[in-house]
């Protein structure tokens, strides 16, 4: 007995290195209408489903100003009716035939998706030719749809204890930049927006050369491209120059401190941020690696150290909030019940001076990358995920293809890359740091 | 880039609202084209169902492999069908730690060890526990499943549950426990768990949970661990014969524990008893918890069914054969038309029509032999009265008039289209095939699932309502002083429990400490 266990393991534990993951390449075709609309199409009949994306080339950043929040808002307007479909006819050609839809809006980008039965792709492809330009939403849904964003803003930033926590992030570690204000707003702000502010939104972003079609699935190329052809080919765009973003965020040159209080907060929190570079940097992939090593797992330093060891903090975790300007490098943690965050701090620092100090392990590495390419192919696995893939190629990248070379690009990175970046963007003066605690009825806790 | 032209530019700031109106309102800026109606579909493209093969090692543990290459990763679920209902309201949340414990020691490795060596794969390692089920799932690249294999073997066969681990795990689920129940939504669905079903929860409250010693585990995990209660699924980039292999040289050492521990007796998948209730008005008892400065109210209507996700035959051996209940499929459409997904009615009502809420929904846990279902909402605390008032109505329309046609047929669409997503990935395959092996379902289930759902009838619905949706219990948690005399207005016959949420205690059948 003892015998074949030993075996079992010592088979499983070669040390052997393991062959490079390969992944097929998506068979990407790429062309641009006279337009200007971007138009990328990946045949994959694996599943007789197609997906029908549109990725505009605004976001949050975007939002008019005093009226933050108002580029979610008006993602949620393009639902309504247009001058050839009432009300909510997308979930009729999408959801009400087996397939589903949605859309998403971040501080850089806002997307329209659609997975349907591979025989609704063209009512699919008609169907987002026309809400690019015929939209024609009225007062009462408009105020309507309205008081449905104030609610999700309440479900995820007032009635979450941690909800309100993220929206300092942005709000505190940006100063002049319009990322400080937060995709989802505020409802003072969201009150400020009116109907005539969604056409005048509506004019300037959406229109074919501010915007990339994705086609993913089962169709057949020739008649995919006539159909967008007949479609799309036929969309203007309007006579005048789109506004771009074009404030530039200072470098942080010393520790900026915050303390927030809230009400109903169990266990005391803290965030930490420092800036990330734009995503079109060489820096990201090491930076992706970084996050991995950090963060990743129970086997990430965080959780071993913060979590696991020290048992200072409950959550301990960092994302690379890339974005198309300065993101964020953004450490999280809810402190453990009794555990102080100024411990926390400590010891989150403690671990960002041992990977500056010393490169990680060439193992640890390998760990990082074999987890992200996992997660890379896990995304391939639907015709949604593969779109999204080639979406977020287009948006941070401006280029499609880059999504053939995300694993070459992660597979190139050495230990020493990863602790160049650590130095480069974590240093110590440059850091924004939240403390965020309960409020309770008699005071401060 | 585009010319810059003046002539009609809508976004510049100095029009009226009355003149931007008109010109962006009335006339189409651009395209000068005639009204359209989308272009209709093509023929219905074929929908495939995999092939599901299965064999059983010599100490019981039953193998099932679905193979399907696309993408060159694997899923590995060991389902296990036993979970919280074999514990009892004081060690509620036991399930849940043994499985959590499983991946935190074997006599080979380490907690660390585990999580590096897994982690090392690229892959992923989970564990947890339902009602009536607790699963082991492994994800990762295909070429990589040997190593991770032992890992997981080890893990399910020769676990240690060292004390400080468990320690550890006790803290880390009391904190979650404790944000949990701050937030009104998850708050709710504890309260509906003891009120509403008479049953405890499967994540425990802070006061079982820091209970629960070694021992408790390790007998939890001896009756309930074992070969010929579990099954092992593959799904994805690997051959049947292969997964079969791996079983024989990874899952054969494992013992069958006990003599007398034979398979689950499946009638006694029954938890507590119901609550009391009173068949003929929807609503049988309401309650608020009051949460203040809760930043919206969770809303939420909650009723256990008299039937399950099966019925059985008569035992012969080991076996017996069960198949889906009567209300299984009807329960699935309803669904779709209450509360399961966009355009169902919930959210038209509470949503697309009043703003009320981001999203309203509904939902039926399925167990064995009874099942919980709930339809709820997030709103804010100044609506909740208003939103409890049109789940009702909703409700009462469900139990009271047909369902025309119009609304049926899409709605099966919805159940459908979502059966057959989620097939397209090896977790979601992975999901399907544990409802069936759990409940000792034919595989063929799979291949009949779409047209059991499109053969419900729109009576078959209505009876299920009327027979099994009333009498629940409507539950509110929330800034009480902001919705009271709301709800007492709209509820005038309605006797109304108030709790305060800082004199809650979930494991009292008062619910309350004092």
């Amino acid at each position: 007995m003892r015998k074949i266990l030993l075996i079992i393991i010592l088979s499983a534990f070669g040390l052997t290195a393991f062959a490079q993951v390969r992944i097929t390449p998506l068979n990407i075709k790429e062309r641009t209408l006279d337009n200007g609309l971007k138009v990328i199409s990946v045949q994959d009949k694996s599943n007789p489903v197609v997906t029908v994306q549109v990725w505009y080339k605004v976001g949050g950043k975007d939002d008019p100003q005093g009226k933050s929040g108002f580029a979610h808002m008006f993602e949620h307007m393009m639902f309504k009716s247009t001058k050839n479909m009432p009300n909510e006819k997308m979930d009729r050609i999408t959801e009400d035939v087996g397939g589903f839809n949605n859309a998403s809006t971040r501080d850089d980008l806002t997307n329209y998706y659609e997975v349907v039965p591979s025989n609704y792709l063209e009512t699919l492809l008609w169907a987002e030719s026309d809400r690019m330009v015929n939209l024609s939403v009225d007062a009462e849904n408009f105020k309507s749809e309205r008081d449905v964003v104030k609610e999700e803003y309440r479900q995820g930033v007032l009635a979450n204890p941690y909800g309100m926590l993220f929206q300092y992030i942005d709000s505190l570690s940006y100063k002049v930049h319009p990322y400080k204000r937060g995709v989802i707003g505020n409802l003072d702000e969201l009150n400020a927006a009116k109907l005539e502010d969604a056409f005048a939104f509506y004019k300037e972003y959406y229109c074919p050369d501010n915007a990339s079609l994705i086609v993913v699935g089962d169709f057949e190329q020739e008649q995919l491209d006539k159909w967008i052809d007949k479609y799309f080919g036929r969309r203007k765009n309007p006579d005048a120059q789109i506004k771009r973003v074009d404030v530039v965020e200072p470098e942080r040159t010393q520790v900026e401190r915050f303390e927030k209080f809230r009400p109903n907060v169990p266990l005391p929190a803290l965030a930490m941020t420092y800036f990330a570079p734009p995503s079109t940097s060489l820096d990201i992939p090491a930076l992706e690696i970084a996050e991995a090593i950090l963060a990743d797992g129970q086997s990430s330093r965080l959780y071993q150290e913060l979590v696991y060891k020290q048992q200072l903090a409950q959550t301990a975790t960092m994302f690379a909030d890339i974005r198309i300007d300065k993101g964020l490098l953004a450490f999280y943690a809810i402190a453990a019940g009794g555990k102080k965050l100024e411990d926390i701090e400590k010891a989150i620092l403690a671990e960002i001076n041992k990977l500056q100090e010393n490169a990680p392990t060439e193992k640890e590495v390998e760990k990082a990358k074999n987890k992200l390419i996992t997660e890379i192919l896990q995304e391939r696995e639907t015709v949604n995920g593969k779109a999204f893939a080639i979406g977020e190629a287009i948006i941070y990248k401006n280029n499609a293809k880059a999504v053939n070379e995300d694993v070459a690009k992660l597979q190139s990175v050495k230990a020493q890359d990863v602790q160049n970046v650590m130095k480069k963007y974590f240093k110590e003066n440059s850091r924004a740091v939240i403390y965020y605690k309960n409020e309770t009825a008699g005071g401060k806790e | 880039m585009k010319k810059f032209n003046s002539a009609i530019s809508c976004h510049s700031s100095n029009i009226s609202f009355l003149l931007f109106l008109i010109i962006c309102l009335t006339t189409p800026l651009f395209a000068q084209e005639p009204s359209e109606t989308p272009p209709p579909p093509s023929a219905p493209p074929q929908v495939n169902v995999p092939e599901v093969r299965e064999m059983t090692l010599p100490n019981g543990l039953k193998v099932v492999a679905v193979t399907r290459q696309n993408v060159p990763l694997v899923t590995v679920s060991l389902l296990i069908r036993r979970g919280a209902e074999q514990e009892n309201q004081t060690e509620a949340g036991l399930a849940n730690t043994t499985a959590n414990l499983l991946l935190k020691g074997t006599e080979f490795r380490t907690a660390t060890d585990i999580a590096q060596q897994i982690e090392f794969l690229g892959g992923s390692l989970n564990s947890s526990a339902d009602w009536d089920s607790s699963t082991v799932n492994l994800n990762l690249i295909s070429d990589k499943l040997g190593r991770a294999l032992s890992i997981m073997s080890d893990s399910v066969i020769r676990p240690t549950f060292p004390a400080k681990e468990l320690a550890l795990l006790k803290k880390q689920t009391i904190d979650g426990l404790n944000v949990s129940l701050k937030q009104p939504g998850s708050l709710l669905s504890y309260v509906a768990d003891r009120f509403a079903y008479g049953q405890h929860s499967s994540n425990g409250t802070p006061q079982t949970i820091v209970r629960i010693n070694k021992n408790d585990v390790l007998d939890f995990y001896n009756k309930n661990y074992t070969p010929e209660n579990a099954v092992l699924i593959f799904t994805g980039d690997i051959s049947a014969t292969q997964a079969f292999n791996f079983a024989k040289l990874f899952f054969s050492s494992w013992e069958k524990y006990k003599p007398n521990n034979s398979i689950k007796n499946l009638e006694f998948l029954g938890g507590l008893q119901s609550p009391p209730r009173k068949n003929s008005e929807i609503i049988n008892r309401m309650l608020v918890i009051d949460l203040p400065d809760s930043g919206q109210a969770a809303v939420g209507y909650a009723t256990k069914l008299k039937t399950g996700r099966i019925v059985c035959g008569e035992k012969s051996g080991n076996e017996i054969n069960c198949s889906s209940s009567k209300i299984y499929y009807p329960a699935s459409v309803l669904n779709s038309i209450l509360g399961g997904g966009y355009s169902a009615r919930l959210n038209q009502e509470i949503r697309l029509k009043r703003g009320l809420s981001y999203g309203a929904r509904s939902n039926f846990d399925w167990r064995g032999f009874n099942s919980n279902f709930i339809a709820s909402t997030q709103t804010k605390n100044e609506s909740a009265a208003q939103v409890a008032e049109l789940i009702k109505i909703e409700i009462q329309k469900l139990a009271d008039d047909s369902i025309v046609e119009d609304e049926l047929i899409p709605r099966k669409a919805v159940v459908t289209g979502g059966f057959g997503r989620g097939l397209q990935t090896n977790n979601g395959l992975a999901a399907r095939l544990r409802d069936i092996y759990l409940y000792g379902l034919n595989p063929d289930e799979l291949n009949s699932y779409m047209t059991n759902v499109n053969d419900v009838t729109d009576s078959q619905i209505k009876d299920f309502a009327s027979d099994n949706l009333k009498g629940g219990d409507m539950i509110i948690v929330g800034d009480a002083k902001l919705f009271m005399d709301d709800l007492k207005k709209r509820f005038r016959n309605q006797k109304i429990e108030i709790i305060k949420a800082d004199n809650l205690d979930l494991n009292k059948d008062t619910l309350r400490k004092r």
